[in-house]
């Protein structure tokens, strides 16, 4: 596996923790995701990438932690996948993959506007090509999350 | 000081009035819209001084938005300032040519943001 290409968004990963929910995220070891499996996250938020190659990036979370960091920012209890859960979702996945941008200038990519998937246990629909997922996890003092990314040609 | 924040996250443009209200919130007020389109109808019938604007939205991008502002004289000399996860160089490159007068990237420090509207509202 060459992990070069996933080092930008894992460093995106990191830095929008920190700064939108202060939070420091700790990496664990990125693996080859099996697109059968499912993997028991409630909320996910998926972006296409387009341009001089193809790609998807997600993000996926168990239900109380997306709640949780949510409640951060928007200063008050939540009790359910709202609105503003939806919301903030979307805008992490968009912002990982925008900075990400940075580390892969000698690409020229364009981003998707998010999608979310939501429901317990819920399969998301990668591509069916050979593109292969890497699937970040990472820890955070409130429970886990993982990134996944796929670049087609590019992560091999 | 009049500001029309343009995001398609509610969340996203109540960060930004939150970060700026903060700091002096008998400067500003605010109008919100979250999309080009929205906003390009506000700018008809509102009077804005500064315009906050995302990259990624639906119905009229922020980059296509900035685009057809600046063809209208009335527009030419709208402080703009655009705040996206677009972190790419060319991606900046870019919006300058389109028109922007600033660009900040999310997520945003409340001190830069503050320090980019002073400098553009000053040379405004």
């Amino acid at each position: 596996m060459d992990t070069k290409y996933i080092e930008p968004f894992i460093e995106a990963t990191i830095n929008v923790f920190r700064e939108f929910y202060k939070e420091e995220p700790i990496l664990r070891s990125p693996f080859l995701f099996d697109k059968e499996e499912n993997l028991g996250w409630d909320l996910s938020a998926v972006i296409g990438i387009a341009g001089e190659t193809k790609g998807v990036v997600s993000i996926s979370f168990p239900k109380n932690l997306i709640i949780q960091l949510t409640e951060k920012l928007v200063g008050h209890e939540i009790d359910s996948l709202n609105d503003d859960v939806i919301d903030s979702t979307g805008e992490i996945v968009n912002i990982i993959a925008g900075n990400a941008k940075k580390g892969l200038e000698q690409y020229r990519l364009v981003i998707s506007l998010p999608s979310i998937v939501e429901g317990p246990d819920h399969k998301i629909a990668w591509p069916t090509s050979s593109m292969p997922i890497i699937t970040i996890p990472f820890d955070t003092s409130l429970g886990p999350f993982h990134l996944s990314v796929g670049l087609e040609d590019i992560i091999k | 000081m009049k500001i029309l924040v343009v995001d398609d996250s509610r969340i996203m443009r109540t960060i930004v009035k939150n970060s700026l209200l903060q700091n002096n919130s008998a400067l500003y007020s605010f109008l919100e819209a979250d999309n080009g389109v929205d906003a390009f109808n506000i700018l008809e019938r509102e009077h804005v001084d500064l315009l906050l604007v995302d990259w990624n939205m639906p119905h009229l991008n922020g980059l296509d938005l900035v685009k057809e502002l600046r063809i209208l004289p009335k527009y030419k000399n709208l402080p703009i300032i655009m705040i996206t996860s677009e972190a790419a160089k060319y991606n900046v490159i870019e919006a300058v040519k389109a028109g922007v007068n600033d660009y900040l990237v999310k997520p945003v420090d409340d001190k830069k943001l503050l320090l980019k509207i002073e400098q553009v509202m000053s040379i405004n």
